[in-house]
């Protein structure tokens, strides 16, 4: 990996992390860019293979699709996972069973690095209180943008390094695992998805009839073998009976 | 008083605010006040537009939103909204007290944290990233900017609505989000979709192959072809439940999950039961 693929990595890794400003914040960053797919997006344009960033990044999204972030208290660090994660499995050369399985470590790395940005910015908020009270309000105002430094740091710096550093060893890694260790792997990972997506069903599903739904899905691929628009097309249907339905009942 | 002037805000001050807090509010989150210092610089930035050259009361206002602040930043943009929305009037003279503005700041953000995080990380992005991720089961490159396009397009419009709805209507606004019944069924419609969707993306994502062969002389059994001739993908969709029932029944952690997993494709892998 050159040193401006590592920087750009650092730079893209940073504006897409979960307290980022720069992309209207969350909006652009943490829920666009941030999400692996996109960001796998982004990383196979920086590395020179869209395809297999993608491919990579919908694997990591899979596991970390039913990931919410409420009020500052951080399960798993999405941002580490995808933005070290992806690249070094790529650069490897390797599956999108590497790219999970340096994703969960990674994860829980980021979570420190979450509470350290946001232990080490109660300096910036009673920074903010003297300013207000010393008058300087237009200084006051600026709080936020200088404190970003703080997130900043935690971001760009570990993204651009450990991608920079440890591509050759994670290279040279993968090259001598055995077989049986890349293959239990791979039957581990084609299972991962399935934690991702029922910790969605457990926010989504309300009785366990709901989950006809979700198999009525699931067969319109696996028997059907139908392509995403004509499943969302269904799906729209069946919303939209219900929403009629519904209304109906309460009119009555 | 200068009542003679109905409209509180200019516009410009108005989207001048609403881009600042989408911007930054997360910016220097932190343990002890949260969003707080977002709303600060929010009020900061519009200061002149409410207090023209009374330094005193511009810094007074600032004073009274170094509390704590969290909410959803962006469906709960609301919230800035009213606040900003409230302040407009208190400076043009209006009968609104400082404990009536956090009062209601305060009572607003719990409920639009909860509404926010359920229907924004919890409904929209992963129904529009399960769609993205069937539109690239190959690497297409179509998926992600299917996500980027719908995901902002829905989203830029709804906030600046959200914020400016915020801002004029003051706190009434928040009764007519909270109670109104169109919002629950709009959730349940979107939850549909979801479901038969993310019932999709399972089986294109997820596998469980069934290696075992059963081998005696001539005849030969394989499990596998077997099990998927009785229903396609099977094996994924029992693994599904399990996972359903040991995570959501059960309450078992992410972790103990994935470990759980982990542990089954080791002991699959050795007894031949699972195959790559």
């Amino acid at each position: 990996m050159s040193l401006i693929q590592a920087l750009l990595l650092g730079l893209f890794g940073w504006m897409s992390s979960i307290y980022s400003p720069v992309l209207i914040s969350g909006l652009g960053g943490w829920y666009t860019l941030g999400r692996p797919l996109v960001s796998g997006m982004v990383i196979g344009i920086i590395l020179g293979d869209v395809k297999t960033g993608i491919i990579l990044g919908a694997a990591v999204q899979a596991l970390y699709i039913g990931l919410v972030t409420p009020g500052g208290t951080m399960p798993a660090d999405v941002n580490y996972a995808a933005w070290i994660g992806i690249p070094l499995a790529m650069v490897a050369g390797a599956g999108k069973e590497y790219a999970l399985a340096l994703a969960v470590p990674l994860s829980f790395l980021g979570v420190a690095a979450v509470y350290s940005t946001v232990a080490i910015n109660l300096y910036f908020v009673h920074r903010q209180d003297h300013l207000i009270d010393e008058g300087k309000l237009a200084q006051a105002a600026r709080i936020p943008m200088v404190g970003q430094i703080t997130n900043f740091v935690f971001r760009f710096t570990p993204i651009f390094l450990i991608n920079f550093l440890g591509a050759d060893v994670v290279t040279e890694i993968v090259k001598v695992i055995p077989q049986w260790f890349t293959d239990i792997l791979q039957i581990f990972a084609s299972m991962l998805p399935i934690v991702g997506f029922t910790l969605l069903l457990k926010m989504i599903v309300k009785s366990n009839f709901d989950l006809l739904f979700f198999v009525f899905g699931f067969i319109m691929v696996s028997v059907g073998g139908l392509s995403m628009i004509p499943i969302v097309i269904v799906a729209s249907v069946l919303a939209y009976i219900d929403f009629k339905y519904s209304k109906d009942k309460e009119a009555a | 008083m200068s009542t003679e002037n109905k409209q509180l805000l200019s516009k410009k001050a108005i989207r001048r605010a609403y881009w600042d807090w989408m911007f930054w509010n997360l910016s220097v989150q932190n343990f002890e006040r949260m969003e707080g210092p977002g709303i600060v610089k929010m009020l900061a930035d519009v200061r002149e537009e409410l207090y023209p050259n009374d330094v005193k009361a511009q810094q007074e206002m600032m004073q009274r939103h170094t509390i704590f602040f969290n909410t959803e930043p962006f469906l709960g943009c609301i919230v800035p909204g009213i606040v900003l929305g409230m302040e407009a009037e208190k400076a043009r003279g209006g009968d609104v007290s400082e404990e009536f503005i956090n009062a209601i700041k305060t009572a607003l953000m719990g409920p639009f944290a909860g509404i926010g995080d359920s229907l924004l990380p919890g409904t929209l992005c992963p129904i529009l990233l399960s769609i993205a991720m069937g539109l690239s089961k190959n690497g297409e490159i179509t998926g992600p900017l299917f996500y980027i396009f719908v995901f902002l397009g829905i989203m830029l419009p709804l906030t600046w609505f959200l914020f400016n709805y915020g801002c004029k209507a003051g706190a009434n606004a928040a009764q007519m989000v909270l109670a109104n019944g169109i919002k629950d069924k709009v959730t349940k419609a979107a939850e549909i979709i979801g479901l038969v969707v993310v019932g999709a993306v399972t089986a294109s994502y997820a596998k469980v192959n069934i290696g075992f062969v059963y081998a005696s002389g001539k005849m030969k059994i394989d499990l596998n072809s077997i099990i998927n001739s009785i229903l396609p993908g099977l094996p994924v969709l029992l693994t599904a439940f399990l996972g359903y029932y040991l995570m959501v029944k059960k309450k078992w952690s992410v972790n103990r999950m994935m470990l759980f997993f982990l542990i089954v494709a080791i002991i699959g892998y050795v007894t031949t039961i699972l195959a790559v």
